[in-house]
């Protein structure tokens, strides 16, 4: 089951080949917790501070579903 | 910090007069609009003779306390026409700080025509003839100030969007290279130092953090406590110097609240083009700074420096500029959003009320969206004074009228900034509510509603919103005083040491014992002055409100609309 992740900000560092705030498809199992996401893309718990769903801010251990859009980002902020 | 200087532009007499007890207290932010209050009639015209301009370094600027170097600018604004702060960093705060002035207060009006320039030195003040800088752009302007009186002096200046009288003009100072790029930029207040025929301030100052503290060591202990605490906070110590403020644009793209086609969309295809992390690349490849620091002192340094394609030096790209130039027009260009920031620092306009005109004008189908080139066009018409030109200066809601347009993204006559009020509420409140008109800064609720930081509150419902707006904008009417940058708030809101240490620092430098207490009251204390001014210059309860299409058109992607409304009157309700 194919999900759509962009990672930001310095977690691209972790996987192989990924750029900051570019999409990727990642296969994972139908009801994949969000850590197990994780945990297959090698980006420590602690340095995934926002985890977006859908444009929607859940913990680690939501469920994906098929097509869902992730977005992962350590702390940040502006103005 | 002992005395204020009064300029009367109609005699041109300048006096420098003792502290009142009153305003013992009072810095930034809070000493400009008490003074407004005090010496202004609220219904006055904004750009005639009895509205002042007031600037005042904060309660902390010109001291070692970190990133504490923001100036205050206020006046009755001609954009909003109710009162207006507007906060700059840069390197003048300090400097008038270390000349011992807690503000500068401009008042009267020359004969029509006349420009001059008020010199500041160690030895005095000079008002000077400046006929020959009339019409000068800001680059311009800041770099013949500092070649005729010294390459270290601050120059606070206007553009020819300010001399023109333009509702949309700021008040610009220089960063420690000199870019023209440091802007107090809301509101309009670059049109009242116009109309006092003032083109520049020029301060000369050789000291930077030597304001007299009561107790030194106390103080630096302190200082250092609060550097330490914005070192160790993952955003103020690591996210903003690694990529600065157009941090957020990923963030709040995903979170689907990033105002795309004027206010149309919450999402921008292209945004990751725009952002953070491709603006700190640009910087690095073309020999600029992707971490730099507007003012000496700062530890967060999340200013820029962004080189243009032909070399010219832009000084700062920030996210609001990114925001406004970018997704707002469906423009995911960043040389061509720089450019367009270039034309907006040298003409003296503020970047977000530009951003959201140029939003309208497409709206209107005056200029297609994502034509960058005709939006250049379009804006350099501002420097000119052609009808176009002072049509964009003159800011989105008159744009709208103009051109028929009802999708106008303003309050109280100021363009919303970059956060879309139906899928961030909390924003939503403040921009409904403060009484500066639209301003993301008066109660930063995308902490809390996107950031996770200073707590969690849902962005898309309504629950907690009120409280959240509330809290925050008196807290930051309180940090707008000190002169500290509103982005110490990251932290401080995280760290329950923060706080305390802000509290720390001000005590040992005037030997008072306030509590946090104290520092909320002066809050509630600046909002309340702020809203008797607006009741005084005839806002009422409707004033309070966003505009009309915000409740009536849902933004995708979470198929939001605006719901709140008589809610809103309970904001400022103390």
């Amino acid at each position: 089951m194919p999900v759509e992740v962009r990672v930001f900000c310095g977690l691209e560092s972790c996987i192989p080949g990924a750029r900051s705030g570019e999409p990727m498809w990642v296969d994972i199992k139908a009801g994949e917790s969000g850590r197990a996401l994780l945990a297959r893309l090698n980006i420590p718990e602690e340095k995934a501070f926002s985890f977006l769903v859908n444009g929607v801010r859940r913990d680690l251990t939501v469920g994906l579903a098929d097509g869902d859009r992730v977005a992962v980002f350590p702390a940040v902020g502006g103005g | 910090m002992d005395k204020i200087l009064r300029v009367n532009m109609s005699t041109g007499k300048t006096t420098t007069e003792p502290v009142p007890a009153p305003y013992a207290a009072l810095g930034g932010r809070g000493l400009t609009s008490q003074v407004l209050l005090d010496e202004v009639p609220p219904d006055c015209e904004p750009l005639g003779p009895f509205n002042k301009l007031i600037l005042a370094p904060g309660l902390l600027s010109g001291t070692s306390a970190p990133s504490s170097g923001r100036m205050s600018a206020g006046a009755k604004s001609p954009l909003t026409g109710g009162i207006k702060e507007s906060n700059a960093g840069g390197i003048a705060s300090q400097k008038i700080a270390n000349l011992g002035y807690k503000a500068i207060i401009i008042e009267g009006k020359p004969a029509a025509g006349e420009q001059y320039l008020l010199k500041l030195t160690p030895g005095g003040v000079e008002l000077l003839p400046a006929g020959d800088l009339a019409g000068k752009g800001g680059y311009e302007t800041v770099a013949l100030l500092k070649q005729r009186y010294g390459e270290k002096v601050g120059v606070v200046f206007v553009g020819p969007a300010g001399e023109m009288l333009m509702a949309g003009a700021g008040i610009g100072n220089n960063d420690p290279e000199g870019h023209a790029g440091r802007y107090a930029g809301r509101g309009g207040l670059g049109a009242v130092m116009g109309s006092k025929g003032l083109k520049a301030i020029v301060i000369d100052a050789p000291r930077t953090f030597d304001v007299p503290v009561k107790d030194k060591e106390r103080f630096k202990t302190a200082a250092k406590k609060f550097a330490d605490i914005l070192h160790a906070h993952p955003v103020t110590g690591q996210a903003l110097p690694a990529y600065g403020t157009n941090v957020l644009m990923n963030i709040i793209n995903e979170a689907g609240t990033l105002p795309t086609r004027n206010f149309r969309r919450g999402r921008f295809d292209q945004a990751n083009d725009v952002g953070g992390e491709k603006l700190a690349e640009a910087c690095t490849a073309r020999g600029g700074k992707a971490t730099h620091a507007c003012h000496p002192g700062c530890v967060m340094r999340c200013s820029n420096i962004f080189i243009l394609p032909d070399g010219r030096s832009l000084g700062s790209l920030e996210y609001e500029t990114a925001w406004g130039f970018g997704p707002n027009l469906e423009i995911a260009d960043l040389d061509v959003i720089g450019e367009l920031n270039y034309v907006c620092n040298d003409a003296g306009l503020d970047t977000i009320e530009a951003g959201c005109t140029l939003g309208v004008l497409m709206e209107a189908g005056v200029i297609p969206f994502g034509d960058g080139k005709a939006a250049v066009e379009a804006l350099k018409e501002v420097g000119k004074g052609t009808p176009l030109g002072r049509i964009i200066g003159a800011g989105a809601t008159f744009a709208g009228k103009v051109y028929g347009v009802t999708r106008i993204p303003s309050v109280k006559g100021q363009g919303i900034p970059a956060y879309d009020p139906r899928s961030c509420r909390g924003n939503g409140v403040t921009y409904a509510t403060t009484p500066m008109g639209a301003d993301h800064t008066a109660g930063y609720a995308v902490t809390a509603n996107i950031l996770k930081v200073g707590g969690d509150v849902c962005p898309i419902t309504d629950e907690g919103q009120i409280e959240l707006s509330r809290n925050l904008q008196i807290a930051t009417a309180a940090v707008d005083a000190t002169g500290l940058c509103l982005f110490v708030a990251f932290a401080v809101l995280d760290n329950p040491e923060g706080l305390p240490m802000i509290i720390e620092m001000l005590n040992a430098m005037y030997g008072l014992s306030l509590t946090a207490d104290d520092v909320m009251a002066l809050g509630r204390h600046i909002l309340h002055t702020e809203k008797e001014f607006n009741t005084g210059a005839g806002f009422a309860k409707a004033d309070d409100r966003l505009p009309e299409f915000f409740y009536n058109e849902e933004l995708e992607p979470h198929q939001t609309r605006f719901a709140l409304r008589d809610e809103l009157d309970q904001v400022i309700n103390f």
